[in-house]
């Protein structure tokens, strides 16, 4: 008897679960905090509530709130996403299919593009001149798709190449001004007076991998840009000729060179440069903090990023990160415009840096935070993402065309296989994927 | 008459809960995902969802990736069902035969399987990294450091094993079960004939665990052919793809790509797979029984 009460009791609840899965409408006063006479806006964001992180985006929304009492409300929720991407974008997608989005949701830099022309995101009200100029302008232009701003960002990201101080002035290098970058040729003579001195080490001169994964294009993309390339055309829907292009072609060949000369280890070897065996490492602007905490016996340095040996100045270095972004389900594109510039403000990102060590986004936030000025490191991360930042590739087939720089990279450089045939090939694949865009 | 009724709602009562469960979480998605793998339903902008009629399909056997991913998974299957079958009977025995610590090599083999596969996959990464565990222990005979899963070459052998090791005591533990039902009244008999301990081990445990035998090797096959989860975790299907599977593939189109249709036809292919596969075993089970009586 007991047993069936158990079972009817857990049936009714998982039906009831089911069946009451969205709740829409929100009226005045179910919500704490939600009053008469405000607009409701709803907001979803992609990490944990008990993170740092995730405090961070409460403690913005509630900020937002007191701000606008009595004209707005926002009500934020969170949904988590896990390592490989699930979870957030799972529900984004069934919320497309249902039509149950949120007014704002975030959305990763390098997606805008294929949420904005799949109609997911929507452009955001203008903005004044006053208010764009606060951004960094690889902020700006990561948001910006088919010449709309989608969105705007809270945090932004940098790759530093980071040397280590002892073993370079064992070497007497020099290292240039941020103006004045090494050139591709340059570079592979450093690392070839470097060899000797890091093989005593039991190392390398470089340490570099092509991870699995987005930190490839990441990470790599400049030497692309850099050398006249490009991935892909201005409306993000045309890669033949672009992504298989000579200049990529010499690029392919050059990471190939650095892996057939040694300068790097073919199989990846953990905590090389950490552990002071490597003279350079390529990572995300995170490593600094790293090495500040985990590694005080490395004296870290940052360089300017390689350069190709034609660059006239133009931006090349690694950008971009998670935004805020108007739904097209949204219909209060004035609020939502609000709530967006409200999240990605410099109060938001001075909180995020704080809380998670990530860059912000805007020029004021990086005065105000003293590690910017003070600390030659984090300050050399910062003029570069300011003087050279270019964002990622802008195409709707985005993640095809980042999966397949890295198989290219991989294929090439580390399995030997023909460059040419190797750029034709993934050219192709990200071309099939973009078959449905040029379609339309 | 009123009792069988009253039988009658109560087990539909148990049986209801369950099938709603099924039909929701189970039933509907495999229809949802047979009619998906007709059309090019793409997540992003599903208004935009057409019927291509077996436009998926032809994409797929043209395309060079899945067929790879295909042999990969051969690959896998090849290597596991084999290791992992013959391994689990052989601790089987060993553990069979141990006079003391009986239960603590039994956990011991077991635990691997409780663990999450993605905490062993991590796990075996340092192992098996350039200078993990057992590099260290090759060195020290002189051999030089192997890449394992960072070659194309080695990456495929390198997760099977690990996968091996990682399931190898859930079988072990079913066939001790086997074992121990054994009746001990046909060893003491072939004692008496003396019979030598190869011989008591050919006519009478593997007879006696043949049955056994058939339902371990369908599930070793089938879990083998589902992997996904250890290159995910340690290879992210590389090196040059040399460890992405069926699932991989099925699962990177639908989510990472939101090609939802393709993906459905690759998995309506893979499903059609294992079908025949299955019908294949037990074809060759089926025989064998027949060949007995």
């Amino acid at each position: 008897m007991k047993r069936k009460l158990i079972c009817t009791v857990s049936a009714v609840s998982i039906a009831s679960v089911c069946l009451t899965g969205c709740a829409k409408n929100i009226k005045p006063g179910e919500i704490e905090g939600y009053d008469e006479g405000e607009q409701y806006l709803s907001i979803w964001v992609h990490s944990i509530e008990e993170t740092p992180e995730g405090e961070a985006y409460r403690d913005a929304v509630n900020r937002f709130n007191e701000a606008y009492n009595g004209k707005y409300f926002a009500n934020i929720e969170f949904i988590p996403r896990n390592d490989s991407g699930g979870g957030y974008s799972d529900k984004v997608n069934a919320s497309v299919l249902s039509g149950d989005l949120p007014d704002v949701l975030t959305v990763d830099g390098p997606n805008i593009a294929a949420y904005a022309s799949n109609g997911i995101i929507r452009p955001l009200a203008p903005l004044s001149d006053e208010e764009r100029n606060k951004y960094l302008d690889s902020i700006l232009q990561q948001g910006t798709y088919n010449n709309e701003l989608y969105a705007l960002g809270a945090m932004e990201s940098s790759v530093g190449l980071y040397y280590n101080k002892d073993i370079i002035s064992e070497a007497g290098i020099e290292i240039p001004e941020p103006d004045n970058p090494w050139t591709f040729t340059e570079f592979l003579d450093i690392l070839e007076k470097l060899k000797q001195i890091t093989a005593e080490k039991n190392g390398y001169p470089l340490d570099m991998t092509f991870p699995v994964g987005e930190a490839s294009i990441y990470y790599y993309a400049p030497f692309i840009w850099s050398n006249g390339g490009d991935f892909v055309s201005d409306d993000g829907l045309t890669v033949d000729g672009i992504f298989n292009s000579a200049e990529n072609v010499s690029v392919m060949k050059y990471f190939k060179d650095i892996v057939d000369k040694k300068y790097m280890s073919a199989v990846p070897i953990e905590n090389l440069f950490e552990s002071g065996r490597a003279a350079f490492k390529f990572d995300g602007a995170w490593e600094v903090n790293t090495i500040y905490q985990s590694y005080p016996d490395i004296n870290l340095g940052v360089a300017p990023y390689v350069v190709g040996d034609d660059w006239n100045g133009e931006n090349y270095t690694p950008t971009g990160s998670w935004t805020f972004a108007a739904s097209s389900d949204t219909e209060n594109i004035d609020g939502a415009t609000e709530l967006v510039k409200w999240m990605s403000g410099v109060e938001s990102g001075l909180m995020l840096f704080e809380k998670t060590k990530s860059l912000p986004s805007t020029y004021e936030a990086y005065e105000q935070i003293s590690l910017f000025t003070e600390d030659e490191n984090y300050k050399a991360l910062y003029e570069q993402l300011r003087d050279y930042g270019h964002p990622r590739p802008k195409t709707p087939a985005y993640p095809q065309l980042s999966s397949m720089f890295q198989q290219s990279l991989e294929n090439i450089a580390l399995s030997g296989k023909n460059t040419e045939e190797q750029l034709d090939k993934a050219t192709e694949r990200i071309n099939d994927k973009l078959e449905r865009y040029i379609r339309r | 008459m009123k009792k069988r009724r009253s039988n009658a709602v109560m087990g539909m009562s148990f049986f209801t809960p369950a099938l709603i469960l099924m039909i929701v979480f189970l039933f509907v998605p495999m229809l949802l995902t047979l009619i998906y793998s007709f059309t090019d339903y793409f997540a992003l902008s599903p208004d935009n969802t057409h019927f291509v009629g077996f436009e998926n399909f032809k994409k797929i056997f043209r395309d060079e990736l899945f067929t790879k991913a295909f042999w990969n998974t051969v690959g896998f299957v090849a290597i596991i069902v084999p290791l992992q079958g013959l391994g689990a009977l052989g601790l089987a025995l060993l553990v069979n035969k141990v006079a003391h610590f009986k239960k603590y090599f039994k956990v011991a083999f077991f635990i691997p399987v409780v663990m999450s596969l993605a905490v062993v996959s991590t796990l075996w990464m340092q192992i098996y990294s350039p200078e993990g565990i057992i590099n260290t222990i090759l060195g020290q005979f002189g051999i030089d450091a192997q890449p394992f899963i960072h070659s194309a070459k080695q990456a495929l052998p390198s997760i099977a094993v690990m996968s091996v090791w990682q399931g190898v005591g859930y079988q072990m533990i079913i066939f001790l079960g086997g074992l121990q039902a054994i009746n001990p009244a046909l060893y003491e008999a072939a004692e008496m004939d003396h019979a030598s301990a190869w011989q008591k081990f050919r006519d009478i445990t593997l007879p006696e665990l043949k049955p056994l035998c058939i339902f371990v090797f369908i599930t070793i096959t089938i879990g083998a052919f589902r992997m996904i989860v250890q290159p995910m975790v340690m290879t992210g299907g590389g090196p040059s793809n040399s460890t992405y599977t069926l699932v991989y593939d099925i699962y990177e189109t639908g989510t990472v790509n939101w090609e939802i249709g393709l993906s459905s036809a690759m998995a309506v292919i893979f499903v059609v797979f294992v079908i025949i596969l299955t019908i294949i075993q037990n074809v060759l089970t089926r025989d064998k029984e027949e060949k007995k009586k």
